[in-house]
């Protein structure tokens, strides 16, 4: 569904991804680990094309997004994305932030759209807060309106940047359950996070990322347990404690 | 897609929003009346002394009405300008963006009466001869006065815009939202509403700025003023206490005038208030 090839990206004099091939087969939930500033985040972000690679080729579907005849546009279309500051629409409500890209984008008139959101919040469990505005939500409701919004465009894949790394603990749980629920659905992921527990039981691969490499890629428990590389055991034993 | 969210909670708090500026509205009216009052008392004249008003009223009225024309012309010209270069500021083309920095601070490091001066006299020579004339310089300085505000606006929208958190932009652009789109239905509606308290400052300023063009003959509340109380030291009988009578009113029709604006970008700031977007209050 998704495939990275050789995927090269600068910033200024800074080599950021040196050569990243990935692939996610339709269904996968794959998870990234790495320090930061390894890349992780800038390498879900050429999924999308947030960040236009410099070379290599990013394939979704089967199509071959980065390329000139293509435009960004109909590339984020086809995968949702979440991310780590939720990044909702502050002057719009939840459903309205649902609502906002089925309209603007797709052109859904207010009626189809609204009833649509209303699943989706439903879904994430919120239906009773549709009508709250961003600053009148936890943050764990914020993230699951923020998935809910992404979802309304109905993505082939969803792409998550560390999507509980702002969160206080006792919110990190119904975020985690929305995901894992959605992986169970078949939904195709690209995850980046530390959350362990969810890596093992959700993900059916694990790649760890390092100054722009693909250091180490493998089943999670194997990645955790027994790691082959030196630096991959080096930053597991930092985050697993 | 309506913005306003119809919670009972929002229109309730709507509600009391317009009765408090009802309430504020009354107080300054009466607060004035006393003031006014007081002065009166003070100084020993009283603002409706029909020998005084017989000789300045006609003025006063084409005055008025001067300064409301004026006003009219170059709140919406500079807003408009304001706001647009405010938007080209932020580009991230410097071909754009730059000769609207030079813009801005050559209109905002000069003071507005040598713009109006510089402007009356410059302005028609850069036309044909026969536009030639004294209205042409006038309608030259009030562009320039529009220039000179729309210089403090770009700011302040500039402010707006980029008070947007940049991660709403992302998430605009993650949808598949173009560049226009995220601008009109992410970024502009809160750029807006927080652009609205720097700006009532600043077209307070500009409509009392317009008392500037008096100095090039232009028809406006302070120069009919300064004639009168000229023409007035010739008068048989007349009274000094005149020129308190005369400049009180003149102050409160200014008074009155960006009281009004400013309570109307007050008004608007409150209707279209969501929570989340805001200055902090204590």
């Amino acid at each position: 569904m998704i495939r990275l090839e050789r995927i090269h990206k600068h910033f200024g004099s800074l080599h950021v991804l040196q050569g990243v091939s990935l692939e996610v087969a339709k269904g996968e939930a794959l998870v990234i680990i790495g320090p930061s500033g390894s890349g992780k985040s800038t390498l879900l972000r050429c999924v999308n094309l947030l960040v236009a690679p410099d070379q290599g080729r990013v394939f979704i579907d089967g199509v071959h997004v980065n390329h000139p005849s293509v435009t960004p546009e109909w590339v984020r279309q086809q995968v949702g994305m979440v991310f780590q500051s939720f990044n909702l629409f502050t002057h719009l409500t939840a459903i309205e932030n649902v609502m906002l890209g089925p309209v603007r984008v797709k052109g859904w008139d207010a009626d189809r759209a609204r009833s649509k959101a209303k699943q989706l919040l439903a879904r994430v469990g919120l239906a009773a807060k549709a009508d709250a505005y961003p600053a009148q939500l936890s943050g764990g409701q914020q993230q699951r309106v923020a998935i809910a919004r992404a979802l309304a465009m109905d993505p082939k894949a969803m792409l998550f940047d560390e999507p509980t790394s702002a969160l206080d603990p006792e919110y990190i749980r119904e975020v985690l359950d929305v995901m894992t629920s959605l992986a169970r659905e078949g939904m195709t992921m690209l995850v980046v996070t530390h959350e362990m527990g969810f890596a093992s039981s959700v993900a059916s691969r694990l790649v760890f990322i390092d100054a722009g490499v693909i250091i180490e890629e493998g089943r999670p428990e194997e990645v955790f347990q027994h790691p082959k590389q030196e630096r991959t055991r080096a930053f597991v034993s930092k985050i697993l404690r | 897609m309506e913005v306003a969210a119809a919670t009972g909670s929002g229109r309730s708090w709507r509600t009391s929003a317009a009765a408090s500026q009802l309430v504020w509205a009354a107080e300054t009216v009466v607060g004035t009346i006393l003031f006014i009052l007081l002065l009166q008392f003070l100084f020993g004249f009283s603002i409706v002394d029909a020998s005084l008003w017989e000789i300045y009223w006609p003025a006063f009225a084409m005055g008025v009405w001067g300064t409301l024309g004026y006003s009219a012309a170059i709140v919406p010209l500079s807003v408009v300008l304001g706001f647009t270069i405010g938007i080209a500021r932020i580009s991230r083309a410097r071909v754009v963006a730059a000769p609207f920095a030079v813009f801005i601070d050559f209109f905002r490091g000069t003071p507005p009466l040598v713009i109006v001066i510089f402007a009356f006299l410059i302005g028609p020579s850069l036309l044909p001869a026969r536009f030639q004339g004294r209205t042409l310089g006038l309608a030259v300085a009030v562009l320039a006065l529009a220039f000179h505000s729309a210089s403090y606006q770009a700011e302040v929208f500039r402010a707006g815009f980029q008070s947007v958190p940049r991660g709403q932009l992302e998430a605009a652009q993650a949808l598949g939202m173009g560049p226009w789109q995220s601008m009109a239905h992410v970024v502009l509606p809160q750029a807006l509403r927080l652009s609205l308290p720097p700006l009532g400052n600043e077209l307070a300023v500009v409509i009392k700025d317009t008392s500037l063009l008096a100095i090039i003959g232009a028809i406006d509340l302070f120069g009919v003023s300064q004639d009168v109380q000229q023409n007035l030291l010739f008068t048989p009988g007349y009274d000094p206490r005149w020129f308190l009578i005369m400049w009180t009113a003149v102050a409160l029709v200014y008074f009155v005038l960006t009281t009004g604006m400013t309570q109307f970008l007050l008004f608007l700031e409150r209707r279209y208030h969501v929570r989340g977007i805001e200055a902090m209050s204590l």
